[in-house]
């Protein structure tokens, strides 16, 4: 072990002499970056420890994690986070039981009705309105439930794409290449002005809920074409054996089809997933106060006027904190995927 | 005897009027091996793909297991005979996210209904025909070609077919992997099995099979038993076939 070490250092430091030190062109820029690198850290550390107010942050941290949800309610959507983060790191760096690894899974979608359950309310615990929601607590619900949504039907959407039915599949190339074409803000917009004008009087959905909508509607076009890459890369003679073997063709999608196409399509999952989560961040413009949201409104009360330096920074780091956990687990469950399989 | 197969002047045409079948009839009996011959382009993998609607023809008919099927390909009469007639590619094509028990099983779980744990018991005493139970738990990528190929001769077997088709089973095989997928088909064929083989084998089709049908750019040359076909080939045309592949 400390043998690799030594040598893999000095490996490093070789490439080093070779790379970056070269010539004496070479050895000016590398020093000038070093100097630029330098200063702007030195600057960016100046103003984190001496001139930064994180008072901003810190008197506010409930709200950035919850919003205005009713604060002897809050510990409801605090177990929901912890709880997520708690199976995040179970699932990293718990045993590899295998009982227990096989129904992780479960685990993972139990905490989706939880999380109804703690936000809204009911059974024993007081009725919230989703107007209190916000914060972190409303960016990942936002994120798990639009992609949630999406990849059922962003498979069926590839489906039908890959019909030999020639209605079937033109219906879902022009949704396909529509809601490709269509910037994601307009998507929002049509969702939260738009879709209340044409359902029926007296029906209502409510903000949060559109927001799901559109963004299930956007996302899934994209997730759609992903899995069609997966689709196309499986050969026909996979198809050709399962027919000889008497499966019908919804037994060839299901069992065949399907689960290759998940695990090719993966990486690209996760992109679209992690890209999600960020552009719940859009949600801000239209009124609805996540975790970007309630920043702004933050910065809106006088007492905290002109700290946006702070609060973006701070918010930076939430959004990069999320998305490494997000990437993390996803490389986990790609390993994994390739260990159960043996890489085919 | 009873015919398990009986396929009436079958023809198929590509659309620059190639014929990939011209006219073809052959009658299979019960518990007999027919083995296609033929150069490459001479339609004799068409040929045994038609018999489980995985090709389509223009014109004749034909009976399998007494479900007749014509040109019209009746997808309903083609799932039913799939569920009796199994069949093995020169590719394997096993299911590459799925164990090689899973692949055994998947079959007959979700067409014939069967129990899990039967299906299970079934498919691991197939491997054990097979001589590969100790693989059960791997995937396909782990195996060799011949390893690989005999899974595929399991999973062909555990809808406890009246017929088998191989599709050049032992094509793409190692030289020494072969025999152990053709002493698979033989010990088969000496319990009985109904089997259409395609194959370049001579030892195999000498030993094992009880006629031998010659094909060329689409029609049957000839059909023989195979002691006449290799040792006094009726036709000039399967003579020069026989001779170009002793060379080899």
């Amino acid at each position: 072990m400390l043998k690799t070490y030594i040598n893999s250092t000095i490996f490093f430091f070789k490439q080093i002499r070779k790379t970056i030190f070269l010539n004496l062109f070479n050895t000016i820029i590398t020093l000038l970056i070093i100097l630029l690198i330098s200063v702007a850290s030195i600057h960016a550390f100046k103003w984190l420890i001496f001139k930064a107010n994180w008072k901003v942050v810190i008197s506010n941290l409930p709200l950035y994690a919850f919003g205005s949800f009713p604060p002897d309610e809050q510990w409801r959507p605090a177990t929901w986070i912890i709880s997520l983060l708690l199976l995040s790191i179970f699932t990293l760096c718990g045993p590899e039981w295998r009982w227990l690894r096989k129904n992780l899974l479960i685990v993972w979608l139990g905490t989706i009705p939880l999380g109804l359950y703690l936000l809204y309310g009911g059974l024993g615990l007081s009725p919230i309105m989703s107007r209190h929601w916000g914060g972190l607590t409303l960016t990942i619900l936002l994120t798990v439930f639009s992609s949630l949504l999406s990849l059922p039907l962003g498979i069926v959407l590839a489906l039908c794409r890959q019909s030999s039915l020639p209605l079937t599949q033109k219906v879902s190339s022009i949704y396909i290449d529509v809601m490709r074409a269509i910037p994601l803000i307009a998507v929002l917009f049509f969702g939260q002005l738009l879709i209340p004008l044409f359902l029926p009087l007296g029906m209502e959905i409510d903000r949060v809920w559109r927001a799901i909508f559109a963004f299930t509607l956007f996302v899934s076009a994209y997730i759609a074409e992903d899995i069609r890459g997966g689709l196309q890369s499986i050969p026909n003679t996979q198809i050709e054996a399962a027919n000889s073997l008497g499966l019908n063709q919804y037994q060839i999608i299901q069992f065949i089809l399907i689960p290759q196409a998940l695990r090719i399509a993966l990486p690209a999952l996760t992109n679209q997933s992690i890209g999600l989560f960020q552009n719940t961040s859009l949600m801000a413009i239209l009124g609805l106060v996540e975790l970007l949201g309630i920043g702004r409104s933050i910065l809106a009360n006088p007492e905290f006027i002109g700290q946006y330096i702070e609060v973006y920074v701070w918010l930076a780091c939430v959004y990069w904190i999320v998305c490494t956990i997000m990437a993390v687990l996803a490389r986990h469950l790609e390993k994994r995927m390739t260990i159960n399989q043996a890489n085919f | 005897m009873e015919p398990i197969v009986v396929a009436k002047n079958l023809t198929k045409s590509y659309t620059k009027g190639l014929r990939a079948l011209d006219n073809v009839s052959l009658t299979v009996d019960k518990g007999k091996v027919l083995v296609v011959m033929g150069p490459s382009g001479s339609g004799k993998s068409t040929l045994i793909r038609t018999f489980n609607g995985l090709e389509t023809f223009d014109k004749g008919e034909i009976n399998i297991l007494g479900i007749k099927v014509d040109s019209t390909h009746d997808e309903r009469k083609i799932q039913k005979i799939r569920r009796r007639v199994g069949m093995v590619f020169q590719q394997f094509n096993l299911f590459p996210h799925l164990s090689i028990l899973e692949n055994i099983t998947l079959a007959p779980i979700h067409v014939q209904k069967r129990r899990q744990i039967e299906a299970e018991e079934y498919g691991m005493y197939l491997l054990s025909q097979m001589g590969i139970d100790s693989h059960a738990k791997k995937y396909p990528i782990q195996l060799s070609g011949g390893e690989q190929q005999r899974v595929a001769i399991a999973r062909a077997l555990a809808l406890k077919p009246e017929l088998l088709l191989f599709d050049e089973p032992t094509s793409a095989l190692d030289p020494e992997r072969i025999n152990e997928v053709l002493d698979a088909m033989r010990t088969l064929a000496e319990q009985g099995m109904t089997m259409i083989v395609v194959t370049h084998e001579i030892g195999f089709a000498k030993d094992v099979s009880d006629q031998v049908l010659f094909m060329d750019s689409g029609k049957v040359v000839e059909t023989s038993p195979p002691n006449i076909f290799f040792s006094n080939a009726r036709h000039e045309r399967s003579r020069k076939f026989l001779n170009q592949l002793d060379k080899h």
